[in-house]
């Protein structure tokens, strides 16, 4: 054993006592640093699934939301929105099935939510139902055409837009898009199969507009007034004013 | 969240075609176009080096401990770019101790720390165990201490003791070579086995970096070597210079064969994603990949090197144009780290637009960092030269 120990170059021996302290050190920092559960079932420490587990829940989980709203879900799971879960519109609500009454969770009403999954980008699927949200009915807002629990996909228009789409999208900026084109045009069946030997009707008179626009007419106060003899009495009133996107304020 | 998207908007106003929301922003900037930059420094330098102690190299000996200790000097640094870059450097240790051998990326540490302790520092003690220890007896002071502690105590200068010291040193060179293949075809591998990236995803891509790894780190030394001789007041050995020069000269051809049969294979190939890669390499990385890699980090320093070798040039000549050569391969090399790097990320995965990449000049990214960190392995070889003298004189105090 002595002579097999002096037969060992020196080099050797310092290096092995130098390798030995380095894995010595390693061994120590590994035993001491490591936590006793990492490794157990991943490359991990296995507590942190219970420290997981113990974060604050959020959400409930729509299988929770069938308990009373059983209506809305049925119909929900048979129509286009069926893999969306509830909370992805009506944000986390846990805390809603703990106190129902205290706690609402959100409806979306404003224009720019829907947007986040329809508005228009070239990376989205063809046929995925898009819009551009400026010029999509923007002075409404989604839940008043569309239903959110069964969506349909648009319809082929069959009214007026189908060939004046940009005057209805025009209109439809413009303080006149409540009203509808038939109260002021009015356009017979036969209008849709020979348009030109067919025209509409546009208001002759100014007595039209001042249905609501005069001093004395019975509409809502916001709808600017004009006195119907001063106000160039010589013109009818879309000869100046353009009342598919009328300009005043 | 306006201040966190303002930076991107003069980004946006360079984007070209369609890209997804999340390539806007390159993730991997300057810092990690050094990390292979410096890791290739390594393993060219240290294989320079076992021509010497394996292949018999004699004119080269000059250079063989200036080799190691450029190594070591720039392996020491090679490290910093991806602390800076992933932040939190207090715990890199982490992935010593609890090893992930599935992630390639997690392993850089163990074919770190094998190349280090195993390959370089092993090489480095053993060729210089004998001087170290004359060094010590001689000295006075916190330098002998140094020492001392360096040569692990050891006193044995005996023929036998240096015979062993000499065969050990060959033994370590040539487990170092492939150590030093895997350090930077591993560095390769980490882009090449990407396959979701067409402009990274190649087998090829761990041999083209170790060949442009020895052209870089074979150029360093004829750098260092021709810059620190002269200050020492010695005169440069031109034998030697010409053996570096004319293996700088083959290896790049090597380079050169590779990367075109790298880049002819991809236009025969022709995959879906050649449209937008033909598009960013006349565009966006036309300067820094056909001006500066190919013309003037290739082709103009093997033109001028040929020249020399056929119109046989007086050594002053020659000294000029290996020079001039082996910076312009060094700016060469840099780029092509950083048309690896940058290139990758500036084309969407969609194939269908191209982004830009802005380089800030502050924060631990940025380019002063990067400076600080090219300039570091120098500071470190000065003072390795100054503790462990790679000179042939010194050898024989």
């Amino acid at each position: 054993m002595k002579n097999f120990l002096a037969g060992i170059p020196e080099q050797v021996k310092r290096l092995s006592v130098l390798l030995v302290i380095l894995v010595i050190v390693f061994i120590v920092v590994r035993s001491t640093l490591i936590p006793n559960d990492f490794g157990k079932i991943g490359h991990y420490r296995a507590s942190a699934v219970q420290n997981i587990a113990n974060n604050e829940l959020h959400y409930a989980g729509q299988e929770v939301c069938v308990d009373c709203h059983d209506d809305i879900v049925a119909v929900k799971t048979k129509g286009y929105h069926k893999n969306l879960s509830c909370e992805v519109c009506h944000g986390p609500s846990i805390k809603h099935t703990e106190a129902p009454d205290e706690f609402k969770p959100q409806i979306q009403r404003n224009r720019s939510f829907c947007p986040t999954c329809h508005e228009y980008l070239p990376s989205r699927p063809t046929g995925f139902p898009q819009i551009v949200s400026a010029s999509h009915n923007p002075r409404k807002i989604c839940v008043s055409c569309h239903n959110p629990h069964n969506p349909v996909p648009p319809v082929t228009p069959k009214g007026c837009e189908a060939c004046h789409a940009e005057i209805v999208a025009t209109k439809s900026l413009s303080f006149h898009s409540e009203i509808p084109c038939t109260k002021c045009h009015v356009a017979n069946e036969k209008h849709k199969l020979s348009p030109r030997d067919n025209l509409p009707t546009k208001p002759t008179t100014r007595e039209f507009c001042g249905q609501c626009h005069a001093e004395d007419a019975n509409s809502p106060k916001d709808i600017p007034r004009i006195n119907m003899a001063t106000h160039e009495p010589r013109y009818v009133c879309w000869q100046c004013h353009y009342p598919h996107l009328p300009e005043a304020q | 969240m306006e201040e966190l998207v303002q930076h991107l908007t003069p980004i946006l106003k360079e984007i070209t075609g369609y890209i997804f929301p999340n390539e806007v922003e390159l993730h991997w900037g300057i810092l990690i176009v050094l990390y292979p930059y410096l890791t290739g420094l390594v393993a060219g330098a240290f294989i320079l080096a076992s021509l010497v102690k394996v292949f018999n190299v004699k004119e080269l000996q000059p250079t063989y401990r200036i080799a190691m200790l450029t190594a070591l000097a720039f392996l020491i640094v090679a490290p910093l770019p991806l602390l800076g870059h992933l932040g939190h450097p207090e715990k890199s240790y982490e992935i010593f101790l609890t090893p992930n051998t599935t992630s390639a990326m997690a392993m850089f540490g163990f074919v770190y720390a094998w190349y280090l302790m195993a390959v370089l520092l092993l090489e480095i003690w053993f060729d210089y165990r004998r001087d170290i220890i004359l060094w010590a007896s001689k000295e006075k002071g916190i330098k002998k201490w140094i020492h001392k502690i360096v040569s692990l105590f050891s006193k044995d200068i005996s023929e036998k003791a240096i015979r062993f010291d000499k065969k050990s040193v060959k033994i370590v060179t040539i487990i170092g070579i492939p150590s030093a293949f895997l350090l930077h075809g591993y560095v390769g591998f980490i882009f090449g086995s990407i396959k979701a990236n067409p402009w990274w995803s190649s087998v090829l891509m761990p041999i083209v970096f170790l060949f442009s790894a020895i052209v870089s780190g074979i150029a360093l030394v004829l750098i260092i070597y021709m810059v620190v001789t002269p200050l020492r007041s010695k005169p440069i050995q031109m034998d030697c210079l010409d053996k570096l020069a004319s293996y700088l000269f083959y290896v790049m051809i090597i380079d050169f064969s590779l990367e075109a049969l790298d880049f002819i294979h991809r236009i025969y190939e022709s995959e879906e994603s050649i449209k937008i890669l033909s598009e960013l390499v006349s565009g966006k990385l036309f300067v820094s990949l056909v001006v500066i890699q190919l013309l003037m980090g290739m082709l103009i320093p093997l033109a001028s090197i040929a020249a020399t070798k056929i119109f046989k040039a007086p050594s002053e000549l020659k000294k000029m144009v290996y020079f001039i050569a082996a910076i312009l391969v060094e700016i060469g090399i840099f780029t092509t780290r950083w048309n690896i790097v940058i290139g990758g990320q500036l084309f969407s995965k969609s194939l269908r637009g191209l982004t830009v990449y802005k380089m800030t000049f502050f924060g631990l990214e940025g380019f002063l960092a990067a400076i600080g960190i090219l300039i570091l392995p120098f500071i470190i070889l000065f003072i390795l030269m100054r503790l462990l003298p790679p000179w042939e004189e010194a050898r024989n105090p």
